[in-house]
């Protein structure tokens, strides 16, 4: 949609309740694309760099879930 | 643990399965309702029925208020068809912020203790009109103000 398309909300409650939606998009999107990137061979520094976090925080907001689904995850460099 | 304790506990362990079936990393007060839709034998699960919101019903509201809430900042959900991600199974999501103000406000509905029980817990979610859950409803076109009477008059007439 083009920029000035896009609708802003008057509504201060619906202007909130977009950025509680957002995050939790945000964050579903996080889990589809590290998982995506990880299957796809990428390293644990790469996606961090990608994502702007360290490599520590990706790991552990990742690791325990993707091993658990059978990723073969590369080790940490 | 009394009656209502295992009911608490159930709702949390219910929601909590709601929240990782999300890939939220809190349980909110809208897992807590869905819990509180899909645990049969009770006031709270009948009056809900009643209304046409079973578990499946609440959940399509759900992702109404999502779809709706992201489309007044011009972002559409199926623009994006990225796989769907793995879940940990192991992993126990926290209590939420919106929950603890449910479960507060549902104490706080009964006159102790004693007194509490699962229509307590659906008023503590119902009474507010902020956040998911209300917005869900009336995108549902529930009226909340008549749902949170029915649940009232159950507390004066059902033992659970």
């Amino acid at each position: 949609m083009p920029a000035e398309e896009t609708p802003v909300p008057k509504d201060p409650a619906d202007a909130l309740a977009a950025v509680v939606a957002l995050r939790r998009l945000a964050d579903q999107l996080e889990d589809a694309a590290v998982e995506q990137a990880m299957r796809a061979g990428w390293s644990w520094p790469d996606v961090a760099e990608a994502l702007g976090v360290t490599r520590q925080a990706v790991h552990k907001k990742h690791s325990k879930r993707l091993i658990s689904a059978g990723v073969t995850l590369r080790r940490r460099q | 643990m009394s009656a209502i304790d295992h009911y608490i506990n159930a709702i949390i362990v219910g929601g909590g399965a709601e929240a990782l079936e999300d890939g939220s990393a809190a349980i909110e007060a809208h897992h807590l309702l869905l819990a509180i839709a899909a645990h049969e034998g009770t006031a709270a699960h009948r009056v809900l029925l009643a209304a046409g919101l079973g578990r499946q019903a609440i959940r399509e509201a759900l992702d109404r208020e999502f779809e709706h809430s992201l489309s007044a900042v011009g972002v559409s959900v199926a623009s994006f068809d990225l796989p769907e991600p793995s879940r940990d199974p192991k992993r126990a999501p926290k209590i939420g912020a919106s929950a603890r103000l449910a479960f507060e406000r549902g104490f706080a509905a009964s006159t102790g203790k004693k007194d509490l029980r699962p229509a307590h817990l659906l008023l503590g979610l119902l009474d507010t009109h902020i956040g998911t859950v209300p917005r869900a409803l009336a995108l549902a076109g529930v009226d909340r103000a008549d749902l949170m009477a029915r649940a009232r008059e159950t507390l004066a007439h059902e033992s659970w």
